[in-house]
Order: C-alpha cells, then structure tokens, then sequence
C-alpha cells in the first residue's frame, strides 16, 4: 500500500497546477481556464506528432524519460500519506536533491544538444541559478535534520517537530524561495511565456515537440508538487501516520490536500504580486535566501531550538 | 499574558528580527528601503525592552521603551526622510561591495560573532543569544558605515550600531540610570540632525552626496 503514495504525486500534479493557475487568474482578475486544463493539454500533447531536429543525438531523445524517472524516484524517498516509504532505507534528504539535480543535468545537456540560441541560453542560465538554489536549499534543511538527528525525511517527518521557533521560520522562508526558484516561478523566471529573452526553464524545453513535450511538462509538474510535499513534510509534518492503517490514511490525504492548497494559494498570491527580477539581480535574492538559511543554521546551534 | 510570551517565545522571535533587519539593511540600495528598515529595527527594540520590562516588573523600563520608540522609531526616522527627500536622490550609488557579496559577508560576521562568544551572558528576561546579536548588530552597522558611499547611509549605519549597542546595555544590566539613557538619546538625535544637515550641505555644495568627492582637495 505504501508503495503507491507516489502514484499521487504522479497523478494530482497537473491538477496542482492547474489550481495555481486557476488562483493566479482569478487574483489578477481574470477567468483563467478550469483546474483540469494541465490533463487535457498534456493528453493533447501525447497525441501530437513529434518534430525532432535531425542534427540532434540520443540524449535529446533519452533526456525526457531520465528527467521524468528521476522524479519519479526522488518521490518515492519522500513520505505522501505515510511516513513509511519505499526507498526510505536508502535515500535521504541529501540523495534526493541529487537525484533531481540529475534531471537537471540532462535537461540542460537536452537544451544545448540542438544548438539553437535559446536552448544554451536557458540551460547556462539554470545552471546559473542552480549552483545558487542548492546549497541554499541544503542548509534550510539541515535545520530541520539537526534538530531531529537525521536527514532521512521520513524520521524527520515521523519527528513532528511542530516548527515553532526563529530559527525554523527563517529556515522556511529560504525554502520558499528555494521552491520559487526551482519551479521557476515569477521573482525568478516566468513559467507563462514562451518567445521572451528573459525565459529559463522553457528556453531548454524549446525544441521539445508532442510527446517528449509531454513528458517534460508533467515532470516539470510533479518537481513542483515533490517540492511542495518536502516542505510540508519537513516543516509542516502534522498528521502524517507512520503506519498504513485505513483511518490514519484518510485524514492524512484530506490535511495533505489542505496543505497542498495552502501552497498553492501561497505560490499564486507571490506570483500576482511580486515582478519578475533582472537575471543579473537574482544572486542578490538568491544570496539573501541564502544568508537566511545559514542564519537559521547559526541561530538553531546557538538557541538550541 | 506572561505564560503567552513565553509559551510562544516571543523574545527569541523579537531578538532574531532585530538581527534578521540589520542584515537586511546590506540588501537595500533604495534610501527610504534603509530609513524603513532601520524604522523597523529600533521599533522592535523598543517592543523587546517593553516585554522585558512586563516580564520582570521594572518600571524604569518602561520608559526607556517609551523613550526608543519616540526617538529612534519616530523623530529619527521622520528626519531622515526629510533630509532624503531634500537631496532628491532616490537610489544609493553602487557601494563599495556589491549587494549579494555584502549580504554574505554580513552573514560571516554574524557566524564569526557566534563562534567568539559561546556562551551568552545576559540578565533573566532576555532571550538566550541576546549579546551574540547585539555585537552583530554593531558589526554589521560598523560594515555598513565603511561600504556605503551615500553620506546618508553612513548614518544609518551608525544608527544601527547605536542600536546594537544600546541593546547589549539592557542585555547585559537592564540599562544604565535612565537620566543617562536620556541623554544618550538626545545626543544621538542632536547627532543624526546635524548630520542630516551636513549631507544636505554637501549635496549643495559638490552636487553629489557622494562621500568620495571629500577627499579631493579643490572643490
């Protein structure tokens, strides 16, 4: 039973998305389309043909299959519904940031493998931003892990360290931003455009066409909603069982679709109401995130809470 | 009322903003960003020392608390905006070191305080690492004085440190006699407006506030 938890990282992440967009529209005025429209554009992409530029090699044909495979495992080390998970024994916090810089790396190899302009320039721009999220996003999370002994996320989240202190609200705040750079969201990059120099994460995608499109796009999705469930799971892990019992499991799936609103109603008022920065302005962000999380590291040493 | 604060370890959370603002003050180059965020600092110094002062019954407390907020969180800060808005420069000049690299170096210096002083000395009431954060405060405003270009900014920098210190004093003693606090206060405020005027002065005369025009002999 436990096994399946990821299958709704799989399944809900366009519904996810869809919510964010929807929320997103109606701040800023607008109708926006319905919370389903992520499944019916990536059934629609499924079935289109596929145009693939004859000067590019293997990678480009292997790089959607690595990236959504390389989600799909780092959601298997972290716990849904229940804290116990599959590869639990195997992958801790540390693991699971690089099994998704992996399909980082392929993603970007897949954006300068057709040599178009767009395509390099994306991927040294996300590599740009990475080796800034990182280790931002580390540090935020060894707050949590001292304090509970473990960077296993599941005994971090089985902890239920209710995060009541400064040290765990700067350590949420640089996580923030680290989810807001990683899923490219507006301070950092704009998800809604494509054509514009200013792109980073859609400037890779650029070549991608139908299928492989597809399967971008729903790893693209799933990242954000793993990234959502790692900080609702370090940060906020109230009600999360460490057994498979059927009860447990029910109210866990309703407070976890509550927290998964909670996100998504966070990302969207940030996306409405901040604008996108300068690309040479984002190590200031970046950089002051990371202050933070070595703050919040220093500040839980000193206070011990 | 005394059980909430400390259930929710206000203190803990009071004293961390004040460090998390001084920090802070590295990231901005707007100058009514720096007046707000030193607005912020001295508002939460002055809310630190009043729950201090319920927490442990001292009334001469109190009006220390009374006396910061007047000070440092109105008269002050309304002065600088004045004197900012008289010279009509909206932005800081790019300092010395560049935003990101300050706010790393900020951070450094903080870990470098915390690292010196294992262990906190302060009197009952205040949260744990109340010193380790007020020599930070004084060290990042020292930092700020010597980076900043701007003659306005410097005094903001001073400001903090002024800060810093003033809350290591209550850490360390509950304060000195509150006559000396009082003058202390009005010294500073004497100090910041004939500054104030100074960096107005300068404006006029180089037509630049531009600290780095001082050291050329020839106007």
């Amino acid at each position: 039973m436990e096994y399946l938890q990821f299958l709704i990282i799989l399944l809900f992440s366009p519904l996810i998305q869809g919510m964010i967009k929807k929320m997103k529209a109606r701040m800023q005025g607008r109708v926006g389309s319905g919370i389903f429209q992520p499944y019916y554009d990536l059934i629609r992409l499924m079935k289109k043909e596929m145009v693939i530029s004859h000067v590019t090699s293997w990678i480009f044909k292997a790089t959607p299959y690595i990236v959504l495979a390389s989600t799909i495992v780092a959601s298997m080390i972290t716990p849904v519904l229940t804290t116990r998970v599959p590869f639990g024994i195997m992958g801790d916090v540390i693991a699971l940031i690089y099994i998704l810089a992996t399909g980082r790396f392929f993603m970007a190899l897949a954006g300068l493998d057709a040599g178009t302009a767009f395509g390099g320039e994306g991927s040294s721009r996300e590599m740009a931003v990475a080796i800034l999220v990182e280790p931002m996003m580390m540090l935020s999370i060894f707050t949590a892990a001292i304090s509970v002994g473990s960077t296993n996320i599941a005994r971090i989240a089985e902890a239920q360290n209710m995060v009541y202190s400064p040290s765990h609200l700067l350590a949420l705040s640089a996580f923030v931003v680290a989810i807001i750079a990683e899923t490219g969201r507006i301070p950092v990059d704009n998800p809604d455009t494509h054509l514009e120099l200013t792109m980073i994460h859609e400037g890779m995608l650029l070549e991608y066409s139908g299928r492989y499109l597809a399967l971008m796009e729903w790893a693209h999705y799933m990242k954000q909603m793993l990234l959502f469930t790692l900080g609702v799971d370090i940060f906020f892990p109230v009600g999360i069982p460490s057994d498979t019992a059927f009860a447990g499991l029910g109210v866990s799936f309703a407070l976890y679709f509550l927290k998964m609103g909670f996100m998504a109603v966070l990302m969207a008022a940030i996306e409405s109401t901040r604008a996108k920065l300068r690309f040479f302005q984002l190590p200031s962000l970046l950089g002051g995130a990371f202050v933070l999380a070595f703050l919040s590291l220093l500040t839980y040493i000193m206070m011990g809470r | 009322m005394k059980n909430w604060i400390q259930a929710f370890s206000v203190m803990d959370f009071i004293s961390v903003g004040i460090l998390l603002t001084a920090v802070a003050m590295n990231a901005f180059k707007r100058l009514e960003s720096c007046v707000k965020i030193y607005t912020l600092n001295s508002l939460l110094l002055s809310s630190l020392i009043a729950i201090v002062a319920l927490m442990v019954g001292e009334p001469h407390l109190y009006i220390a608390s009374a006396a910061t907020l007047l000070g440092k969180g109105i008269l002050i800060p309304m002065f600088l905006k004045r004197v900012v808005r008289q010279m009509k420069v909206t932005h800081d000049v790019e300092p010395y070191i560049n935003n990101a690299l300050s706010l790393a170096i900020s951070g450094i210096l903080v870990a470098v305080v915390y690292a010196s002083l294992r262990q906190g000395i302060f009197v009952s009431g205040f949260s744990k690492n109340v010193l380790q954060i007020s020599i930070a405060v004084i060290l990042i405003g020292l930092f700020v004085m010597i980076t900043r270009r701007k003659a306005i900014t410097q005094v903001i920098g001073l400001l903090f440190m002024e800060n810093g210190l003033f809350l290591a004093g209550f850490s360390l003693t509950y304060g000195m006699p509150i006559i000396i606090e009082l003058g202390v206060l009005f010294d500073m405020l004497m100090g910041v407006i004939i500054l104030g005027i100074f960096a107005v002065q300068i404006k006029r005369a180089f037509a630049s506030s531009n600290l780095d025009n001082l050291t050329i002999l020839k106007g």
